[in-house]
């Protein structure tokens, strides 16, 4: 182990001769789980990416399709050794393998997506979507008329189960008695197992339809049928311009900006930062002209408390499927119990299994 | 169940069956000949991206389905190649042909990632349409599906009624006795692998003309394999692997359908269902028959003669 | 007119027979070498980038023997049963069986010390996979059911399996709900060899290598197994209790997949999660095909291809090559070694005709 580590810092020295030579050029390494062809989360990360790649004096590369545990770590540990100075892991079983060759490499930045660990040198850093998943629940509550909406799900992991549930917080909000039905695909991009999963919603009654999938699939399917939908990641409106209604989305690229220009001025801390839609990294997509000014209007006053904090969203008494209450009156759900959200509120149809 | 949820799931039946029945039938048209090919998988993928890159190219999904069968031929002469030519094994040459199908089509369609390509849409047949229950379970589809719906007469025509389809089928079945007579096996077991690999190359173009308008790596996701399960299922007739393409289409609709009307049970649970399915339809079918249906030279390579 | 006369050969060509691979794989790579250029690399530069990845530092070399040693076992499994022809698809499913079963040991008796408890995951592990191997065997004696086909679907059940313990059940309660079994108790981790990042498994591999070419080189069921392999009616006529040899084949190969998951649960991720699969099993097909069903040469075929995983993120991290790339290579040498055994068993001569 001692010889290990001595012959990484004499890597680590070598490689940081050569960069300091090259006038301080910042080298970016990206960690993906997925290909960037997955059209979705790697995707909107990898956008990002060639942002960062036209500033002033940085270079990124990534790797995709990286498995979680020991994969991971011997990328991160390619990187460090190649001498990267910042390494952003974008999914969640990254953080443990991440934490160990942060140990081992001081002298880098690393920073993980979604997860909650940090180290001296490791920050975690996300999004909070379910803000934008919450408006976008209100106008999917506002134009249902069978109060039946449909949810295409990925994986019924924390931050779907969370994005569904502040989905139905928002459709409740403006439509008390609208349930929102839920199918888990098991995949986040898989066009036609995403559509079809669609269309099974459509027939037992959906008149939206919602998703947390990369693909499109789901608003061809709303499409064909003549109901509306809600996208998601970016803004999905050409792909089903008659049901597009509006969709969450992720905008990384001011983020990663911000962390490479606190790296390079030296103000970058290893903590973790949970950034709203008050910084712009969700928002929500502009609605289409489907959508009434009235319910655009209030969508908008909610977006505006959200922004000025008086809306956290998760605020009791919610009460889960069964009717227990999970979050009691008053009280603000802490960010702990958010990231690792396995329970549906009431209103949801469905299992988290 | 009422007839408000049975009939649009049949009508998905029918839908999701349809590129696993193209696959099927051209596994069928190839192992008829005698050879096993296990690449279905690669060589659909491989339709399914020209047939988007065609569309996206030149507006016209006509030309692109067509182009999809052509590089489903082409990705099957690979097989061909490796079988007939240099005399390789049959199971693992397919295998490879996945592998190398499905990396193909992963690297070359990077590209091409979240765009749409014009396809086509679904056309209710006037007057058929309007036939209660049958009208909208078969009769409101795309123009592929309707292709597929004189495809298997045809082909069933052609393999037992036609002088080719017998030769072909000889060159399957007693190879041997078939070069006695003259006939030269290789060219009909090359038209066996040709021609089905055009209908492989259909099955995948299907899914990005039709079932999405959409490209992505493993699109095909497992479909090929399904195709090969069914061949078994349907004694190698092409009737059989119509019945077999929608009971399995009908199984991956269902267990969507019945998450979304809110049922506890796991969803890892019911995506094994198809899977399952497989099996059981398999073991069923073989209990009753055995593998007595299989062309008696299925896989085999031909010998040199001396 | 030529004509080329094909005979095969009494006894297949021994030495040339290397130069027919080698010449196998440089085609692969000059057909691969093509496909770099497609995207304006070098293929020179490329395929130094990969081999430097794979092979180029102490550290790349490690890693390439962790990797190959899941991909060994499997392999080593797959070939007994391809040395009966009976193609065995499934040691993807029987890994992930075996993987499952040595947790299930590890998180029922977490209070037993190391000399017990690991012999009990190892014995799970084989005794899952094992037993997942010989349903199709089974089918296939009773039945004539296809096993390529049973072996393949029960890989998607198997896996489909393991997602439902680690979504369900066995999901870690600390783990923020994400999928994944809590961590092993450190007396269930298989340890690493002196400072290596090296694993113990490879210790396993070399001793169950040698019991399995011991087994099918000196014990009478070795013989009969081999005599069975070149033609099955012949043994049938001698005697050879066929159907027997079947089940005993499948259930070795799947308690061989089902040791390579315990080894990769233990030893490399400590826990179980759905990210283990990463597709050994697929690529044992590859290497027992390649080495020829031989166990010395399967070790060298799967540290090769070992090599090819590891030197490809090198390759996407340098040079922003797709992931996908790897599995091209894979297809394209095992299409050209599997061409090029015409060369070697059969006898070609060019007469005038």
């Amino acid at each position: 182990m001692r010889v290990l580590q001595a012959l990484a810092v004499l890597m680590l020295c070598l490689s940081f001769s050569t960069v300091q030579a090259a006038e301080k050029e910042i080298n970016v390494g990206f960690i993906y789980v997925s290909p960037i062809g997955d059209a979705g989360w790697s995707y909107a990360h990898d956008l990002a990416r060639r942002e960062l790649d036209g500033m002033e004096g940085v270079k990124t590369s990534y790797v995709e399709a990286v498995a979680e545990g020991p994969d991971s770590e011997r990328v991160m540990l390619n990187m460090a050794r190649k001498g990267y100075d910042v390494i952003f892991a974008t999914s969640f079983g990254y953080m443990d393998p991440m934490l160990k060759v942060a140990k081992q490499f001081p002298n880098a930045k690393f920073m993980h997506c979604s997860g909650f660990k940090t180290a001296d040198n490791m920050g975690n850093y996300f999004g909070r979507m379910y803000q934008a998943r919450y408006l976008s629940g209100m106008v999917a509550g506002g134009m249902t008329r069978s109060k039946t909406i449909g949810y295409v799900a990925a994986f019924p992991i924390p931050e779907v189960i969370r994005g569904i549930n502040a989905f139905t917080l928002g459709v409740q909000a403006v439509n008390p008695e609208a349930t929102v039905r839920v199918v888990w695909t098991k995949t986040w991009y898989d066009p036609a197992t995403e559509k079809e999963a669609a269309k099974s919603l459509l027939d037992v009654g959906a008149d939206v339809i919602a998703q947390h999938q990369d693909s499109p699939g789901p608003q061809e399917a709303a499409q064909e049928k003549g109901v509306y939908s809600i996208g998601y990641n970016t803004d999905m409106s050409t792909f089903a311009p008659k049901s597009h209604l509006t969709a969450p989305i992720w905008n990384w690229a001011p983020f990663y900006r911000n962390v490479i220009e606190q790296v390079r001025n030296g103000s970058w801390k290893a903590e973790s930062v949970w950034p709203g839609i008050e910084t712009g990294i969700v928002d929500l997509a502009p609605f289409s002209a489907m959508v009434p000014k009235e319910l655009q209007d209030r969508v908008m006053a909610a977006r505006a408390d959200i922004v000025a904090g008086s809306n956290r969203i998760f605020v009791g008494p919610i009460k889960d499927q069964k009717g227990a209450v999970r979050i009691a009156a008053g009280v603000v759900a802490p960010d702990q119990d958010l990231l690792g959200m396995t329970w549906f509120v009431q209103g949801v149809v469905g299992t988290t299994e | 169940m009422e007839l408000a949820i049975i009939v649009p799931l049949l009508a998905a039946a029918v839908q999701s069956g349809t590129p696993i029945l193209y696959a099927t039938l051209g596994e069928i048209v190839t192992e008829k000949s005698g050879v096993l090919n296990l690449g279905v998988e690669g060589v659909m993928i491989l339709g399914t991206l020209t047939a988007f890159v065609v569309a996206l190219t030149t507006g016209s999904p006509v030309l692109a389905f067509v182009a999809a069968g052509v590089a489903g031929t082409l990705a099957a002469a690979i097989h061909g190649m490796v079988c007939l030519w240099f005399r390789g094994n049959q199971v693992v040459s397919g295998l490879a042909l996945t592998i190398l199908g499905t990396g193909l089509a992963d690297y070359l369609g990077n590209a091409y990632v979240g765009r749409t390509a014009p396809g086509f849409s679904p056309v209710a047949l006037p007057l058929l349409s309007e036939i209660p229950i049958v009208g909208p379970i078969f009769f409101n589809h795309d123009p592929l599906v309707y292709l597929t719906y004189g495809l298997p007469p045809l082909i069933w025509y052609g393999l037992m009624r036609t002088r080719p389809g017998l030769c072909l089928r000889a060159a399957g079945e007693y190879p041997a006795a078939a070069t006695a007579a003259g006939l030269d096996v290789a060219a009909y077991r090359w038209f066996g692998i040709l021609g089905g690999g055009f209908l492989m190359g259909l099955g995948g173009a299907y899914l990005s003309l039709s079932y999405t308008h959409l490209w992505t790596n493993n699109l095909t996701g497992g479909r090929g394999w399904i195709a090969v399960a069914l061949v078994i299922f349907a004694f190698w007739r092409p009737g059989r692997a119509v019945f077999g393409a929608y009971l399995f289409g009908g199984i991956m609709a269902l267990q969507l359908r019945l998450q979304a009307s809110g049922t506890q049970l796991p969803s890892s649970l019911l995506l094994m269902l198809p899977y399952a399915l497989t099996v059981i339809v398999l073991v069923l079918s073989s209990w009753r028959r055995g593998a007595s249906e299989a062309p008696a030279a299925l896989g085999v390579n031909m010998e040199p003669a001396d | 007119m030529f004509r080329v006369r094909i005979t095969r050969r009494q006894e297949p060509r021994g030495w040339s027979s290397w130069f027919v691979l080698g010449a196998a794989v440089a085609l692969s790579l000059v057909l691969s070498g093509v496909l770099l250029s497609l995207r304006d690399i070098s293929p020179l530069t490329g395929l130094a980038v990969l081999f430097k990845g794979a092979y180029g530092s102490r550290f790349a070399i490690e890693d390439c023997l962790i990797k190959a040693i899941p991909i060994f076992l499997c392999s080593l499994g797959v070939a007994v049963a391809f040395r009966l022809q009976i193609w065995n698809i499934g040691a993807e499913g029987q890994f992930a069986l075996g993987a499952v079963g040595a947790t299930w040991v590890a998180l029922t008796f977490p209070e037993l010390p190391g000399p017990i408890l690991l012999p009990a995951m190892i014995l799970m592990a084989a005794l899952a996979g094992g037993l997942w191997g010989m349903v199709p065997a089974l089918l296939r004696q009773r039945l004539q059911t296809n096993e390529i086909i049973v072996t393949l679907m029960m890989n998607y059940i198997a896996i489909l399996f393991l997602d439902y313990l680690v979504y369900g059940v066995w999901k870690d309660p600390t783990s923020y709900g994400f999928p994944m079994t809590s961590e092993f108790p450190p007396q269930a981790v298989v340890g690493k060899i002196g400072s290596t990042s090296v694993n113990w498994g490879l210790g396993h591999c070399l001793v169950l290598g040698t019991v399995v070419w011991v087994f099918i080189r000196f014990t009478r069921i070795g013989f009969e197994l081999r005599a069975a392999g070149d033609s099955v009616r012949a043994a049938r006529y001698a005697g050879i209790p066929y159907d027997r040899l079947v089940v005993l084949v499948m259930v070795i190969s799947g308690a061989l997949a089902g040791w390579a998951g315990f080894l990769e649960a233990s030893a490399t991720i400590n826990r179980l999660q759905p990210s283990i699969m990463v597709g050994y099993g697929y690529t044992a097909i590859v290497v027992a095909w390649l080495a020829r069903l031989n166990p010395l040469t399967i070790a060298i075929a799967s540290f090769l291809l070992a090599g090819l995983r590891v030197g490809v993120e090198n390759l996407q991290l340098d040079l922003q090559v797709p992931a996908a790339f790897g599995g091209i290579l894979e297809g394209l040498i095992l299409l050209t070694v599997l061409a090029g055994g015409l060369f070697t068993s059969y006898r070609l001569s060019v007469r005038r005709s």
